[in-house]
């Protein structure tokens, strides 16, 4: 790493990116602070905390009890009155404990007041399945919070996302909720080591091609990438569109793919009914209906808490296989 | 054994707001929750009953700590609650004690500071009285485990152990205000610079101005302490202390509260015979055994004075001594101690 | 504990005061059909807002309740942009979008009513927070109910404040009814300051009826806090006049008559009003010469509320973001 025409090809891995961008941006703005179950002392049981506590000390790094919603409730007060909180929560879905404090006070305070309030929070999680954590430590809700008028979401894919677009919620004077993947930690990619900012709301495609328009949310761009290989195979190309904000969502690049491409599917990882898919779909049909070559087709997870059993749980997420015969079945029309 | 035809029933008195004021911020003073004031009533019992005795009159308190204890004890013991406002003022205890007067209880057990046993005594002057400490400034009732207190109770309501000869009757203030009702102090009237009640509690030393004082112990805390630093006066002493403060006066470093030393200068000390009376004049507030009471208006005078018509307060080791010579905790054939 | 001035003194009473007409005249403009939505009354509670408020100042911040009118009023609120705000109207702290149960005003440190029941009390933990992590000596007050106090977000503040010894008094305004349900029904307990001991905070309970209580207890609470030893529980043993919501409420036979009189002797406001009499700190002629001043600063209020206009519709989404 000591070259410096190496240094912008240097690859890490997610935990580490999302740590670093940890790292900078409060080096950077020292009105931050961290506050979360777990995440001084040992540094987050996932990592990506780690150092933050030597590094800014325990008045910026704060271990707190064990309740969601103090936590998130005392991060709008502090925005509320001038700081710049950084919470963490451990798992996505922990969010239903403190389901208040996001909708009813972080979400709509600034709506309520007249514009008075300023609540730049960025809530912390990961989300996802594929490590046997079973039905409390695996779920992806962002519907609930893409629904919240008040909130941006974020969930970002690769490395290099995790990394700005995190220091971009972070530096975003509106609370984000940053929606991190547990299975994607030690996934490799290139990250710059200066700060950055991957800007809010634009979405990038993750794979350019002619023959089928794929949104795919977080994690579900790698099997997405994983299905343009083998669908290349048999000469379809794929076009990945990753939307890196949900909300407010890229509806641009995503009708300017599918005016390309004629055919639309999205992949989540969330359960299909009621997901996100359908309202991308709703909009493709809106705004780009008279390019449509076929139906907007969806994958997501069926409707069924998640399995524990290794077995059931493979059988439970999304993939690259279903991605294919999906893409197959829409391609045939 | 036999039975003496002079038992009684047992009364009990909860305050439920003693052990909660601002004293716990002010000073450090001991908390003492509703869930403990409900465990004190039921081993008090507990122990009323090992001595044979049953019956229990109780005033039912607006927390409702006594009638929860007692209903813990349905059909076991035979429970009756006697008439109270229920304003959640001292008012309660004191129209409480005059109805376990009326209920003919032979004991009042009584749960609260000193100003909990100030409004009983308002209520029945002369009452026999197990005060079982549960509040902040307690100059008057004692720490004492409650099962044996309330087995003196027992010994006492039982007739077993004649109430003369393990109780000696209190001094106390009495106040006479003008245009307004009297009112009494078991341990201290003292009168504040104050203009309002307030938050009650008295914590501020520099605005005493004058105290009464019917004992005077170093070992104690609050006004009677003051006293107790330059003259001791014990519950037999028959003659009482009036200190006046100024700060100008001989500096004292004393516990104005649990937690809390503060420095008073005291001007003069008088030894007060019993009847003797001093007479002072509002604008002020009468503090009455640590919480201020009474608001005297510009002009409007109070007379003080120590006499020895109080409540016969029962010495529980005593009684529990004479108890054990006599036997009564000696199980006959005749199994005629009946234990709960 | 600090000197109780006459200078205070007036400034509870005015306080008071003031309270007391502006939710009076809101009751009667909302049963006129002016004022659109819930109303909830701080009527029979003016004691606390009035005893706690006086220790603060504008950079202290405080978090309200349902029940919010008295705090802002208190804290500073000026009565036109409350009514204003009541109203609907542009003109309003909220610029019309919060209404009485979000009325807010974060200039003078009021970080809002709110609608959800407990939800007041993590935030102001967040608020003590900031005051903490700025080293200042600033205090947060967390206002809530007896029916909080069952609510998780009162038990998860507590732990957090108490555990990270966070300048924040908790004021429990303790009106014996969570909406409609008896304390005794709702809680095993009746004083909400035992549960201070499980978290490790001093409890205190004090008479809410008596201004000069809740200012004397108040005082110890906050100087604690500037202090930085941590937060309190203050219990205030209140009642409130009016019904849930509204002047005549929803009608619901729930408490007596009775229990509503025998509570109304005890008016925080005639009692203070009584002692400053006693004490020759005021007349009854000062009295009402002081009503009559507050009478005119509530009808310039509530026209100026009136004569307000409404938001344009074109600003239906602004405020949703900052940008």
């Amino acid at each position: 790493m000591a070259d410096a025409n190496t240094q912008d090809k240097r690859e890490i891995p997610y935990v580490m990116a999302i740590n670093e961008g940890v790292h900078q941006i409060m080096q950077e703005l020292d009105d931050t602070f961290l506050l979360g179950e777990d995440v001084a002392g040992v540094g987050g049981v996932f990592g990506t905390y780690r150092g933050v506590l030597d590094k800014f000390g325990p008045e910026r790094a704060i271990d707190t009890p064990i309740s969601e919603k103090g936590i998130v409730g005392l991060a709008v007060g502090a925005a509320a009155t001038g700081l710049r909180p950084m919470v963490d929560i451990m798992f996505m879905d922990f969010l239903g404990v403190c389901m208040d404090e996001i909708t009813n006070q972080m979400a709509k305070m600034r709506y309520m007041f007249g514009g008075a309030a300023t609540l730049p929070i960025t809530v912390m999680t990961m989300g996802g399945a594929g490590m046997s954590m079973a039905a409390q430590h695996s779920q992806s809700l962002e519907a609930w919070l893409i629904h919240l008028p008040g909130l941006k979401v974020v969930m970002p894919s690769t490395p290099y996302d995790a990394k700005g677009l995190l220091i971009a919620a972070v530096k975003d004077d509106n609370p984000v909720i940053v929606i991190f993947n547990k299975l994607s930690l030690g996934i490799k990619g290139e990250v710059p080591e200066e700060s950055y900012e991957v800007p809010l709301g634009k979405a990038r495609i993750a794979r350019e091609g002619t023959d089928l328009t794929i949104v795919a949310l977080g994690r579900m761009v790698y099997e997405a990438l994983n299905a343009a290989e083998q669908l290349a195979e048999l000469g379809i190309n794929t076009e990945i569109v990753d939307p890196r904000t949900l909300q407010p969502f890229d509806t641009d690049t995503v009708i300017q793919s599918v005016k390309k491409t004629h055919k639309a599917m999205v992949v989540h990882e969330a359960v299909r009914f009621g997901g996100m898919g359908g309202e991308i779909a709703a909009q493709i049909q809106e705004l780009a209906f008279d390019y449509l070559d076929a139906p907007v087709a969806r994958i997501g997870a069926p409707f069924s808490p998640v399995p524990f059993n290794p077995g059931l749980e493979q059988a439970y997420m999304p993939n690259a296989e279903k991605i294919v015969a999906q893409a197959k079945e829409l391609l045939d029309r | 054994m036999s039975r003496n035809s002079n038992q009684g029933p047992v009364g009990f008195i909860v305050n439920p707001a003693s052990g909660k004021d601002i004293r716990r911020l002010v000073a450090k003073a001991s908390v003492f929750d509703n869930q403990e004031k409900r465990a004190i009533v039921r081993r008090a019992i507990t122990g009323v009953s090992a001595i044979g005795v049953n019956e229990f009159y109780y005033v039912p308190d607006t927390n409702e700590i006594a009638q929860s204890a007692i209903s813990e004890l349905a059909g076991r013991v035979s429970a009756h609650a006697v008439a109270c406002p229920g304003t959640s003022s001292a008012l309660d205890s004191k129209i409480g004690a005059i109805g376990l007067k009326a209920a003919g209880c032979k004991v009042i057990v009584t749960l609260g500071g000193d100003g909990t046993n100030r409004a009983v005594v308002s209520g029945w002057r002369h009452a026999p009285l197990i005060p079982i400490s549960t509040g902040t400034n307690n100059a008057f009732p004692v720490m004492v485990e409650a099962t044996v207190a309330g087995a003196a109770a027992g010994l006492v309501a039982s007739g077993l152990v004649p109430l003369e000869t393990v109780s000696e009757q209190a001094k106390l203030v009495l106040i006479e205000i003008e245009n307004e009702a009297d009112d009494l102090a078991l341990i201290d009237a003292v009168l504040t610079n104050d203009r309002f009640i307030g938050a009650r509690a008295l914590l501020d030393s520099d605005r005493l101005q004058l105290a009464m004082l019917t004992r005077a112990s170093a070992a104690s805390v609050g006004v009677a302490a003051i006293g107790g630093f330059i003259q001791q006066v014990s519950t037999v002493d028959d003659h009482g202390l009036c200190l006046r403060f100024s700060s100008q006066g001989r500096k004292l470093r004393v516990p104005i509260a649990p937690g809390l030393y503060q420095v008073v200068g005291v001007e003069s000390v008088k030894t007060m015979a019993l009847g003797e009376s001093v007479t002072v004049c509002g604008p002020g507030v009468l503090a009455l055994d640590g919480e201020r009471e009474r608001v005297l208006k510009p002009g409007q005078k109070a007379t003080m004075k120590v006499v020895r018509d109080g409540p016969w307060v029962i010495d529980v080791a005593r009684t529990l001594h004479q108890g054990a010579a006599i036997g009564a905790f000696e199980l006959s054939d005749t199994g005629d101690i009946n234990a709960v | 504990m600090k000197e109780l001035t006459n200078e205070i003194l007036n400034n509870l009473y005015v306080c008071m005061v003031r309270i007391r007409l502006f939710e009076e005249n809101a009751g009667k403009l909302q049963e006129n059909g002016k004022i659109p939505g819930a109303l909830h009354m701080y009527v029979g509670e003016e004691a606390i807002a009035a005893g706690v408020m006086a220790h603060l100042s504008d950079q202290d911040q405080i978090t309200s309740t349902h029940r919010g009118h008295g705090h802002l009023l208190a804290k500073g609120g000026e009565m036109d942009k409350m009514y204003a705000e009541l109203f609907g109207k542009v003109t309003g702290y909220n610029k019309g979008k919060g209404g009485s149960m979000h009325i807010s005003n974060l200039e003078v440190g009021m970080l809002g009513a709110n609608g959800i029941v407990g939800a007041g009390l993590p935030i102001a933990v967040g608020a003590a927070f900031s005051n903490k992590f700025r080293k200042t000596d600033r205090v947060a007050i967390a206002f809530f109910g007896d029916g909080a106090s069952n609510e998780g977000a009162f038990h998860e503040a507590a732990n957090l404040a108490a555990v990270l010894k966070l300048p924040v008094v908790f004021v429990c305004e303790n009106n014996g009814y969570g909406e409609f349900t008896p304390q005794a029904q709702h809680q095993a307990i009746t004083d909400v300051a035992d549960r201070a001991a499980g978290y490790g905070m001093p409890g205190v309970v004090v008479d809410g009826m008596e201004v000069i209580a809740v200012y004397e207890a108040a005082g110890e609470a906050i100087d604690r806090a500037r202090k930085g030893e941590g937060p309190t529980l203050l219990e205030c043993k209140t009642y409130r006049f009016y019904d849930h919501s509204g002047v005549r409420g929803m009608g619901f036979n729930y408490r007596t008559e009775a229990e509503v009189e025998r509570w109304k002797k005890r008016d925080p406001l005639d009692l203070f009003k009584q002692h400053l009499l006693d004490q020759e700190l005021m007349t009854e002629a000062d009295a009402a010469a002081l009503a009559d001043s507050i009478r005119q600063e509530v009808e310039a209020a509530i026209e100026f509320a009136e004569n307000s206009p409404d938001p344009d519709l074109s600003t239906l989404l602004e405020d949703v973001y900052t940008n």
